[in-house]
């Protein structure tokens, strides 16, 4: 007994001493994440553990957004943490439902959207097909503005041909893509088939300016991408992607790029969607990325902000709000520990 | 983002400070129902009371102040009425009516659960004599655990301690399976919905009408019933139909659906007597307001 007594003493006493040799020379990182963050009490033992810390976010004026916040520890150095959140390919992972993630070059070319395919059995890209054969200049259920509506209705002609819808939403996506490189956000054109004027760059903007400590945060890289500030052209190259995925059952197209910037010992990054072809308008992921140590071995400590702007959110309040934030960050944990797992394996 | 993405003072007070640190987010609920339901045979107690055709209407009101960021009380009120076409003296109410507050909090305990607690106090009855023993305050407590976007389960309790069965339990799932079928097995009114397009939906399914009322003083006396004096009536109709409902806006929806009520029971359980009917088409129409 005493034996054991004392094995389980010295056992105890050793992780209290790692624990706290962790925490001390962790508090730095944690101290700074919990200086902007809704997250007041940060136990790093859970989160070396895997565990992923989650707040949805505080209320927005702005009725068509929403926000959640998430922490997580990854056990990969912080360099190579921030540029695999930079690179990162979810289309790996089917529980995400990604059909399609492809890289654009800068200037974004043809060839890059030559594997979006609607020939498929998938029900929602049979279901975004749909939406745009059914499209006319006059109405549609897509973001596009009324020339870009009138472009494709031209060219699709009403004929349900994957082939030929293919080709006629490539020219509309490299046409944004192009207008985005050269021009930052004031090239994302508004959305106005809905009947009012909607600009993606307007929504992200919007929101975060409702999130000061955070958009503070942030500033040195939000400045650089022309999201605050007074620079409109992004100083910074970015990660530029499409992908075509399931968000509630319908297909939806999205145009991004992931911006990443070293601000003293630490990472920021910004992921955004310039255009989202329809249920809706646009988002913005912000990771603040420190280096930390898990057990011995470079670690990274990763903040994450998700901003959301959608038009059924304005219709979408009191408990069924909470339910949706809730979900919400179900969707983002799930997303979260994929990316841990690849992470762990080293793919 | 990349893809993949109720109410005791105690209880209030600690989060005063995060009130008036917060934006107040309030939401408001209106719903409206009016429905109509055949003349039909019902007999009870060794009496045939004959045929009875009923109204029903229902008109509740919520506004809900987010008071926290996982806290929003409830707070409102809700007048519901059924009216009978009773033949002269039948042994059976000609109106249950209830007027009460409505008073509650919808509560997130964790990650995936969220919780509602809501009173109903006011008065439950025929109105003929209105005292003491009409005052009621039925209450229920669920709790909805979000599995997924497309799964959740309800767990609920209706407490009243004025009924034959003071406590009653339920379980529910709402489960989108594809596209356009969700099976909605959610009381007071489990159904399977197909969404033709945003707007429009088609269901099937069930309504179940339940409250406790008193009747008055001298309610069975002119009946013939004095047994039915001064007690109270446990009211219960099931409805089965099919409807749908028309989104007119993203924020108001209007519903309108028919079916057969295959049962409806007034059960005075204290003196045990029940009067029953079966199987009378009904029509009903809905307005939901969310704002």
């Amino acid at each position: 007994m005493p034996m054991r007594r004392s094995a389980a003493f010295y056992t105890v006493g050793l992780c209290y001493a790692l624990s706290l040799a962790a925490l001390a020379a962790d508090s730095g990182p944690v101290e700074s994440l919990k200086s902007f963050s809704d997250f007041q009490q940060v136990d790093l033992n859970r989160l070396l553990n895997g565990d992923v810390l989650s707040e949805r976010g505080s209320l927005m004026d702005f009725p068509n957004g929403i926000s959640a916040q998430t922490c997580f520890v990854v056990p990969v150095s912080a360099e190579e943490t921030a540029k695999r959140l930079q690179l990162w390919d979810p289309s790996t992972h089917g529980e995400l439902k990604v059909f399609a993630f492809h890289t654009l070059h800068a200037p974004a070319e043809l060839t890059d959207f030559q594997q979006l395919d609607f020939k498929t059995t998938q029900r929602p890209v049979r279901w975004l097909l749909d939406k745009i054969v059914a499209s006319t200049p006059a109405k549609s259920d897509l973001n596009l503005t009324h020339a870009e509506a009138r472009e494709l209705a031209s060219c699709v002609q009403k004929r349900a041909d994957p082939q030929k819808v293919s080709a006629c939403v490539t020219t509309l996506l490299l046409g944004r893509a192009l207008a985005f490189q050269r021009q930052g956000l004031d090239g994302a054109q508004p959305y106005e088939t809905a009947g009012e004027s909607i600009s993606p760059a307007v929504q992200l903007r919007t929101m975060l300016r409702e999130q000061l400590v955070i958009a503070h945060e942030f500033l040195p890289i939000l400045k650089k991408i022309g999201l605050l500030g007074n620079e409109t052209v992004p100083s910074l190259t970015p990660f530029y992607y499409w992908t075509l995925f399931d968000a509630d059952y319908h297909g939806t197209i999205s145009l991004g790029a992931v911006y990443q910037l070293v601000v003293d010992d630490h990472f920021q990054l910004v992921d955004m969607e310039y255009y989202v072809s329809g249920n809706y308008y646009t988002s913005a992921t912000l990771f603040e990325v420190w280096p930390i140590q898990v057990g011995g071995k470079p670690g990274a400590l990763v903040w994450r902000g998700d901003f959301f702007a959608a038009p059924m959110l304005a219709f979408t309040k009191g408990t069924e709000r909470i339910a949706y934030g809730a979900l919400m960050l179900q969707d983002i944990k799930k997303e979260i520990r994929c990316f841990q797992d690849e992470a762990k394996t080293g793919r | 983002m990349r893809p993949g993405l109720v109410a005791t003072l105690a209880l209030l007070l600690p989060c005063a400070a995060t009130c008036a640190a917060n934006p107040m987010s309030v939401s408001q609920e209106l719903d409206t129902e009016y429905g109509y339901t055949g003349g039909v045979s019902t007999r009870g107690g060794g009496v045939n009371v004959g045929s009875v055709d009923e109204q029903s209407a229902d008109v509740k009101y919520v506004v809900s102040p987010q008071l926290t960021k996982d806290l929003l009380l409830r707070v409102g009120i809700e007048w519901q009425r059924f009216t009978f076409g009773v033949p002269d003296h039948g042994p059976v109410p000609g109106v249950l009516q209830q007027a009460s507050l409505v008073l509650g909090f919808d509560y997130q305990i964790a990650d995936e659960w969220l919780l509602r607690v809501e009173a109903e106090p006011g008065i439950y009855s025929d109105f003929r004599d209105i005292t003491w023993r009409d005052v009621d305050m039925p209450m229920v407590i669920g709790a909805a655990y979000l599995a997924s976007p497309d799964l959740q389960w309800i767990f609920g309790l209706r407490i009243d301690a004025r009924t034959q069965y003071p406590v009653l339990p339920a379980v529910g799932i709402r489960w989108k399976f594809s596209e356009a079928w969700t099976l909605d097995l959610m009381a007071p009114k489990p159904r399977l919905e197909y969404d033709v397009n945003e707007r429009l939906q088609l269901y099937t399914g069930a309504e179940f009408q339940l409250g406790t009322f008193a009747v008055g003083q001298n309610f069975g006396t002119p009946r013939g019933q004095p047994k039915l004096n001064d007690v109270i009536v446990d009211y219960l109709e099931i409805r089965v139909g099919s409807g749908c409902s028309w989104k007119i806006t993203p924020n108001i929806a209007i519903e309108a659906e028919a079916g057969l009520m295959p049962y409806r029971g007034f059960d005075f359980f204290d003196p045990n007597i029940v009067f029953r009917s079966h199987n009378s088409p009904y029509g009903q129409i809905a307005c939901h307001a969310r704002f």
